[in-house]
Order: structure tokens, then C-alpha cells, then sequence
């Protein structure tokens, strides 16, 4: 049982949700809990009222247009993992959704939850700050959208207001022939990466970009590399995608899992793999 | 502060009041009685908790009861029948897929939804699908060869 007392709210649609967030203060929003419940049992969080988002059914949903996938912010990390247009449009966003936690975590956790959430380690971002995609909140009287980049203020810090609820990503789709590779460097299967990166590429000798994040900085940190594999993706061109991450890193954190240097390290070698994935997949190898 | 919640366990509808403080795994095990929920570690990490919510294995512990109005659950509990033990929970027996027990309704769980998804799973796969589970005892060897055991019990049983 969780110690402190919780005022509790389960609605079952929208904008009863809106109306809930802003009419009290200092709610907590309730998502797929991965990270919430935790902190809860634990005692690290003491919310007043929680408002649960687990039966808004309204933003569960995968959606195209010409340009983007929009997916609902309840989308939980296995249907990100599973879905055939994500798959088809977006490759790596499953992909790194099929890295979250463990099949328990991905069956509850949500993609909402995990972006409102912001912690720097967590799967998602490299790839939203690679595709460039945006994050819709909405309150009671309207919503606005902003870039992956506004959203993400500072570390578990964002730009959503007490009253907003984030309701959607939306994601760019990748034109046809770009590929992309997504890797993690965590010490054992389901705990939060060391560092990751996720990659795009379009053709050999570029463009393509690279964003790594983990634990490198409040966000992901997005670097355009084709003009180091305009000859090509050859070793030596790997070689200055790994020194540019190493440099682009100089802020990395030093904690528990990794110090600066070691991450900024492994910066270099993961950076260099993601891009290897894509080029191999521009192959036709992957 | 109490909620009156209405929720389908083990295929038999219930209505309870609970405190928004509590779990669902502290739910099913003070409220229901379904001791073979265990909780380890409250933190969403070991995995004995888990049960199936919806046609997913969730972590109880990281799941409010408060928030599991209208839910359909499955324990441990469920998975055997009136004489027979399930042909997961008979693989484990036969392996020594457990050595205390602690973490085995979870792993159980965990099983039979991998073995429901893919019949036929390679080592990897397997222990890709465990992962949410922890085991202190068995150094998850034979945990790993009773599931390949009773994939193979169930795919037998499916062709008979």
C-alpha cells in the first residue's frame, strides 16, 4: 500500500480528463505508470490527486496522413512495437519501442507517458528528435503543438504547463528509400540505456544524421553527418561519425551507470554502429 | 479515500471497495485472496507480480486497483484445471523450472503468453520473453529448458 493519501480519478473520455487537470491543482497524470508507481510504492512521489489516463480511449490510436503517423498518446510501447503502419512508415520508432523494459513494461507503458515523463535515457527520444517529431498538448480550452525539441526543456523537465495534457506524437514519415538503425548500450536487457542512438541515412555517401541521447544532456543531441560520408561509408568515414559524437557529447553526465568520459565513449561506438545498421540495411543486408 | 470498483477475475465478476493507495497486487491478494500473486519488489522490476490484464501480462504492483474498473484479470489461479495442472506449470515440475517459488507465477504467466504468441520459440526468444521476470535461484537454465519443454507439450497436444 502507498503511504500517502490519493485523491483518484479514472475518466473515460477526453475531455473529462481536461477538465479534471485543470480544475485542480497540481494534479498528477496518470499514464501506463512504469515510472510513476515506482516512485509511489517507494515514497520518492507523493501526488495529492492523481488522474488516471489508462481509460481515455480516445487517444489510443495509430493514425496516417500523406506526411506523418499521428499515434494517440495512450499508445502503449507494445502497439508502437507491433503496428504495421509504424513499422512501415517509421521502422525505428518500433524498433526502439521493442527495446522498452520487458514485455510487461510494453504491454502498460505508453508513449505519451513516456515523452511527458522526459527522462533522457528513455528509448523514444533519439528517434523523435531524429525524425523531427511534435507533441501535441491539450487542456480544456484548445491544445498547441510544439517540436520534439521545445517539448524537452530539461532533464524529466518539459514545456507542458500544469493544465496540459499531451495527447499526441506525430511523427514525420520516412520518404521512401531512407533508412534508419536505432542501438542502446545498457547493462543488462529492460534497464534504461547507458546511451542510444538512433540513425537515418539516404543513400551511401549521405545525407544522413545521427541523434544520441542517454544521459549526454537534457535532450537528444542531433548531428547532421553527411558531410563526414560524402565519400562514402567506409571506415575511415565511420571513424569521424564516431569522433564528431564524442566532441558533440562534451556534456554528458557522470552517475551511477557510466562516468562522462566512458559515456561520451560509448557515444563514439554506438554512433558508429547505429549508422552501420542503416547501411547495412541500405544494402539490403538487415 | 474508498472507490467502489467492479472487475472480472478469474472469470468470475467482482465489486470491492478499495483504498486509491492500494495495488492491484495487494487487490487480488488481501481483497481476493489470490495468494499466488507475490510481490517482490514493488518497483516494476522482478516480475513475480505479473498477471494477465486484458490479454497482456502486466506488473501488479505498478498498476492502481483503483484504476482496474471494468478489467479483466487472470492469475496463477486460472491456469490450471480441476485435476490437471497446466502443461507449463507440468513442464516446469518435470524440468526443475523452480527451486523456492517465489518468482514462478509470474514466470509461469510469462510462458504461456510467449508459448500463446509463438509456439515455437528459439532460446532467445525465450529468454527475451522472461526478461521481466527475475530468478534467484535457478540461474534461469532450466526455467529455460521446462518452456522448450512445454512448447513442445503443447504443440503436441494441439496435433493430437
Amino acid at each position: 500500500m502507498i503511504s500517502e493519501e490519493i485523491e483518484f480519478a479514472a475518466p473515460k473520455d477526453l475531455q473529462t480528463a481536461l477538465d479534471l487537470v485543470g480544475a485542480h491543482e497540481d494534479v498528477t497524470i496518470l499514464s501506463g505508470g512504469m515510472s510513476l508507481l515506482p516512485m509511489m510504492n517507494v515514497g520518492l512521489a507523493t501526488p495529492e490527486m492523481v488522474v488516471s489516463l489508462n481509460h481515455v480511449r480516445d487517444i489510443d490510436y495509430v493514425r496516417e496522413t500523406d506526411a506523418a503517423l499521428h499515434i494517440g498518446a495512450l499508445t502503449r510501447h507494445a502497439t508502437v512495437a507491433d503496428d504495421p503502419m509504424i513499422r512501415t512508415h517509421c521502422p525505428i520508432l518500433a524498433e526502439a519501442a521493442g527495446h522498452i523494459g520487458d514485455v510487461q513494461v510494453r504491454n502498460r507503458g505508453t508513449l505519451g507517458g513516456s515523452v511527458a515523463h522526459a527522462d533522457p535515457s528513455a528509448d523514444y527520444l533519439p528517434v523523435l528528435a531524429l525524425v523531427g517529431a511534435e507533441v501535441t498538448l491539450s487542456r480544456a480550452g484548445g491544445e498547441r503543438t510544439v517540436s520534439i525539441a521545445e517539448f524537452l526543456v530539461d532533464m524529466l523537465v518539459t514545456a507542458r504547463e500544469p493544465d496540459e495534457v499531451v495527447t499526441q506524437v506525430t511523427v514525420p514519415k520516412l520518404p521512401p528509400g531512407t533508412v534508419g538503425g536505432y542501438e542502446r548500450f545498457a547493462r543488462v536487457e529492460g534497464s534504461f540505456p547507458i546511451i542510444n542512438v538512433a540513425s537515418r541515412l539516404e543513400s551511401d555517401g549521405g545525407p544522413g544524421a545521427v541523434a544520441i541521447s542517454g544521459g549526454v544532456g537534457p535532450r537528444p543531441i542531433v548531428l547532421d553527418v553527411s558531410p563526414l560520408i560524402s565519400d562514402g561509408l567506409g571506415a575511415e568515414a565511420m571513424q569521424r561519425v564516431g569522433d564528431a559524437a564524442f566532441e558533440a557529447t562534451e556534456g554528458a553526465i557522470s552517475d551511477t551507470s557510466a562516468d562522462s568520459g566512458y559515456r561520451r565513449e560509448m557515444a563514439r561506438v554506438f554512433s558508429r554502429r547505429a549508422l552501420e545498421a542503416a547501411a547495412a540495411r541500405l544494402r539490403g543486408e538487415a | 479515500m474508498k472507490q467502489q470498483i467492479s472487475l472480472n477475475v478469474n472469470r468470475e465478476e467482482h465489486t470491492v471497495e478499495v483504498d486509491t493507495r492500494t495495488i492491484l497486487a495487494d487487490l487480488l491478494r488481501e481483497h481476493l485472496r489470490l495468494t499466488g500473486v507475490h510481490i517482490g519488489c514493488a518497483t516494476g522490476n522482478c516480475g513475480a507480480c505479473t498477471v494477465v490484464m486484458g490479454g497482456r501480462t502486466v506488473k501488479s504492483c505498478c498498476v492502481l486497483a483503483a484504476d482496474t474498473d471494468g478489467e479483466h484479470i487472470l492469475t496463477i489461479e486460472s491456469v490450471a484445471g480441476e485435476t490437471n495442472l497446466h502443461p507449463v506449470q507440468q513442464a516446469f515440475v518435470e524440468n526443475q523450472g523452480l527451486q523456492c517459488g517465489f518468482c514462478t507465477p509470474g514466470m509461469i504467466l510469462s510462458a504461456i503468453d510467449l508459448l500463446e504468441k509463438n509456439p515455437d520459440p528459439t532460446e532467445s526468444e525465450i529468454r527475451h520473453a522472461i526478461s521481466g521476470n527475475l530468478c534467484r535461484c535457478t540461474g534461469y537454465q532450466f526455467i529455460v529448458s521446462s518452456i522448450k519443454d512445454a512448447a513442445e507439450r503443447l504443440r503436441e497436444h494441439d496435433n493430437a
